[in-house]
């Protein structure tokens, strides 16, 4: 029995691994962001990558989109965008009796993997239109909900808020993205790699490793992973620890911090730390998981103050003051 | 599963043939707490020793500058076991937990908390291949643990330290200082101690005593020896040490002879004796005092006696008659001799003559040896008289007596030692001499301040007697002379009969009068030593008995006149 859970745990780890790989063929220098994806996908959560344009966050999905036997739709929000371009509508048709008759007519968010492009160009209204995809795994247009696919897996991508013509996530929005990971600049290194493969006539291409019950697979057991008491335990204080009330609050976030994380954080941090575990062939999360995935599961669940927004804090620097004084477990 | 644990790099193996992966997880974490427990109390005994040795180190110092008593340190380090057996008790009856155990197994191995979360789901069991994959999983992780590396056995820095203030500590015992006292011999410092000066009078007294011994009084150096062993050993404390100190002066002083009388009785012998051609040597030895000297020159005329003319014979009763009127007390029996030579001469007795002078020359040894005795007697109750005089002034200085502490007072204590070697009593004492002149002698003989005619160098001022009583604050009453006290009441104008010209005591001293200033002399005394002695020792209650006498010897015509 044991030996077919160590095999579980080996085919994950092959599959993770190829679907890397593959990825990695294009994407150059990002290994942790390519990780944190995949792991978010595995998760059922979704994922906001964050950083300036031009760092190829966009490349990145639609390569992940390539590497997966999944389909793909692309969303690129722009101010004008209304939610029925996400989610569809109803158009009014006629059969061949000459009734006429409405007819749904399902958007972009009907897909595997949806890629929101520069998800905060688009107005508030237009942004939670992905809110009930994106919990309820369905859409509701008049009075009929749709299901989604599954797996389906929101890969949005984000400019800095500080940039012209954007608008910050609703909070309820950024809950619902299981990591929020911040894409910096490109080494040197990587630089030169990105200039090799993409300046020649031919470019890498990539080919599809994982499948739709791959995937669903994958998930499965990444669930079945066990958790200790006082693992999870430790997670729940680290969440706990965002908030600025006591007991459990740190001094930086009794500071800076207006929100803290709400239980999904908490899940993701699990989640997180399970799929972490598999990958280093381990069948129980420990806390190096939990401090591994909390800055990508934590960071956009911190919703700073007035004053942690006037002097430019960093919510990983919060997250960092938090993992460095919760005591650990004995 | 079957295996061998090696826990111990080998030492403790223990064969896992029939234990789950469960036991071995318990297993595996038993010993690492044990192993975690006995590295903590290595670490926190050693430590606690340093912390708790300072203690006696510090006390120890201490005890280098101001000593300290046993009774002190006896309290200071009972507490200080009780203590350390406390805290050692408290250290090794906290056992930690396995819980506790894994978490730090799980960081030395680098088990990723593999340990803590399989001892979980132990104490926690769950039905799920997944759990029983992550146990075996540990299990096999636990086989392979190695305490001995994970754990290693080392000798804490502070054991070294502590260990280097053990032998500091035992050192410290060793030091070769006087007042330093050796604790692992269990000794401390006396409750009371002696210092130099009085232990030299101690010494010097208990010599003198041991000389008198002859006198049957050797026991008194032993109860002298017992009394100062009982104040040290803080037994009695300064003042009953006194007041046993008064009771063997007092022994010392029983049976005195009246130096004065033997001494005036003695010259009119030698006198008597003198006015012979024969008896002039044994005159002119008792004159000097030298008793044996005059046996000698007495026997040596026995033996001729037969060879002297009739004239001589003549001039040697006659002479010996004359000695023997001089019946003085103490002399009662030389006096009988003399008279007995006398008579059988006259009867032409020679032998017996000669077996009464034999006699007499014996009777003159023993005076000789009883004079002695008494010598040593009267230096040995001086030396006790200084010696309880400086326990009384440092017990009203409130002196705890520490030896190796400076003694405030001590130089002043040497100043009045060197007055009493020149005649003067120290303070609070009366002086030798009714008139309470410095050092004058007197001939009554059985009052406070004995003449010193008897007295080593019978310079002016040394008594025969001690010093006298109201040495303390309160009147005291030694045993009563058994000496026939003559006492000479002095011719006071007005009186009809009776009395002796008075003497201008002043006289010697005004024929040179010293020229320095009295203001100019300096003193080692201090203020308070000082005030000591201007006090006025007459006791209140002794003030109508002498105010008493003064009315006595009033003038007769004078109270007629009042």
């Amino acid at each position: 029995m044991s030996a077919a859970i160590d095999q579980q745990v080996i085919t994950f780890q092959e599959q993770f691994k190829r679907v890397k790989q593959e990825v990695s063929k294009v994407i150059v220098g990002y290994g942790e962001i390519i990780d944190g994806v995949i792991m978010s996908m595995l998760a059922s959560g979704h994922v906001l990558l964050e950083g300036v344009p031009g760092l190829g966050k966009t490349k990145l999905v639609s390569t992940l989109s390539d590497v997966m036997r999944l389909k793909f739709s692309r969303i690129q929000f722009t101010p004008d965008l209304m939610p029925a371009d996400i989610t569809g509508t109803n158009v009014v048709q006629e059969n061949t009796m000459g009734e006429k008759f409405l007819d749904f007519q399902p958007g972009p968010i009907f897909s595997n993997i949806v890629l929101a492009d520069e998800v905060n160009r688009a107005t508030p209204k237009t942004q939670s239109a992905l809110l009930e995809a994106m919990e309820e795994r369905s859409v509701t247009v008049g009075k009929t909900s749709h299901k989604l696919d599954s797996p389906f897996f929101v890969l949005a991508t984000q400019n800095p808020l500080e940039m012209e013509g954007t608008y910050p996530l609703p909070e309820a929005q950024l809950d619902r993205f299981f990591m929020k990971l911040k894409v910096d600049y490109p080494t040197v290194d990587s630089l030169h790699t990105i200039l090799n493969r993409t300046t020649k006539n031919q470019e890498p291409k990539v080919e599809r490793v994982l499948g739709q019950g791959e995937v669903l697979d994958m998930r499965k057991t990444v669930r079945a992973v066990p958790i200790a008491r006082p693992i999870q335990d430790y997670a729940i204080r680290i969440t706990l620890a965002t908030h600025p009330q006591p007991p459990h609050a740190h001094a930086l976030t009794m500071k800076y911090v207006r929100y803290g994380s709400s239980p999904r954080g908490a899940q993701a941090l699990v989640i997180g730390g399970k799929i972490r575990a598999l990958l280093n062939n381990r069948v129980h999360v420990s806390l190096d998981d939990i401090r591994a995935v909390a800055y990508g599961a934590l960071r956009h669940r911190v919703l700073l103050n007035f004053e942690g927004e006037a002097e430019r804090v960093d919510t990983d620097m919060i997250i960092k003051g938090i993992l460095e004084n919760t005591p650990e477990p004995s | 599963m079957v295996g061998v644990l090696d826990s111990n790099a080998g030492k403790e193996k223990e064969p896992v043939h029939s234990m789950s992966d469960k036991e071995i997880i318990i297993a595996s974490l038993r010993r690492v707490e044990r192993r975690i427990r006995l590295n903590r109390l290595v670490t926190e005994l050693s430590l606690g020793a340093t912390l708790f040795l300072a203690i006696p180190l510090f006390l120890k110092f201490w005890d280098l500058v101001v000593p300290l008593r046993g009774g002190t340190i006896s309290i200071i380090v009972g507490i200080w076991v009780l203590l350390f057996v406390a805290f050692v008790i408290w250290r090794l009856a906290q056992k930690g937990t396995l819980e506790h155990a894994a978490a730090s197994a799980d960081k030395r191995a680098n088990l990723q908390d593999g340990l803590k979360t399989a001892f979980w789901f132990v104490k926690n069991p769950r039905p799920s291949e997944w759990i029983d994959a992550q146990i075996r999983r540990t299990a096999n992780d636990a086989l392979n643990l190695n305490i001995t590396t994970l754990y290693p056995r080392r000798v804490p820095v502070t054991s070294y330290v502590s260990m280097g203030m053990v032998l500091l500590f035992i050192a410290l015992n060793f030091v070769p200082l006087p007042w330093n006292h050796n604790w692992l011999a269990l000794q401390a410092a006396p409750a009371f101690a002696l210092n130099e000066k009085e232990a030299a009078i101690l010494k010097q007294t208990e010599e003198l005593l041991r000389k008198a011994e002859k006198l049957k009084q050797s026991q008194l150096a032993e109860k002298l020896e017992d009394i100062v062993q009982q104040l040290q050993e803080g037994k009695i404390d300064a003042q009953q040490a006194s007041e046993m100190l008064d009771q063997i002066q007092n022994q010392l002083q029983e049976g005195n002879l009246d130096a004065s009388s033997i001494n005036e009785g003695l010259e009119e012998i030698a006198k008597d004796l003198q006015q012979s051609d024969k008896l002039e040597p044994t005159g002119n030895a008792m004159e000097n005092k030298q008793l044996n000297l005059a046996a000698d020159e007495l026997r040596k005329l026995a033996e001729k006696l037969g060879m002297n003319t009739p004239q001589a014979s003549k001039e040697m009763q006659k002479s010996l008659q004359q000695a023997a009127e001089n019946t003085r007390p103490g002399l009662e029996d030389l006096a009988k001799l003399l008279k007995e030579a006398a008579e059988n001469m006259k009867n032409d007795q020679q032998q017996s003559a000669q077996q009464s002078l034999d006699q007499a020359a014996q009777e003159l040894e023993s005076l000789q040896q009883k004079i002695d005795s008494q010598q040593l007697k009267n230096m040995a109750s001086q030396q006790l008289q200084n010696l309880k005089d400086s326990l009384q002034q440092r017990q009203q200085a409130g002196q705890p007596g520490q030896k190796g502490q400076p003694q405030p007072g001590q130089k002043g204590q040497k100043g009045q030692g060197q007055k009493a070697e020149n005649g003067q009593q120290p303070d609070g004492q009366s002086q030798p001499g009714e008139a309470g002149e410095e050092g004058e002698p007197t001939d009554q003989a059985g009052q406070q301040g004995q003449p010193g005619a008897m007295m080593p160098g019978g310079s002016e001022g040394t008594g025969l007697m001690p010093g006298g009583k109201g040495g303390t604050d309160a009147p005291r009453e030694g045993a009563p002379t058994s000496l026939d006290v003559k006492l000479k009441q002095e011719k006071v104008e007005g009186m009809e009969d009776g009395g002796e010209k008075p003497q201008d005591l002043e006289e010697i001293s005004k024929q040179e009068r010293s020229r320095l200033d009295y203001r100019n002399v300096k003193s080692d005394l201090s203020p308070a030593q000082k005030d000591l002695l201007n006090q006025d020792r007459i006791p209140w209650e002794y003030r109508p008995l002498i105010k008493g006498y003064f009315q006595a010897i009033r003038p007769a015509k004078k109270q007629d006149k009042q």
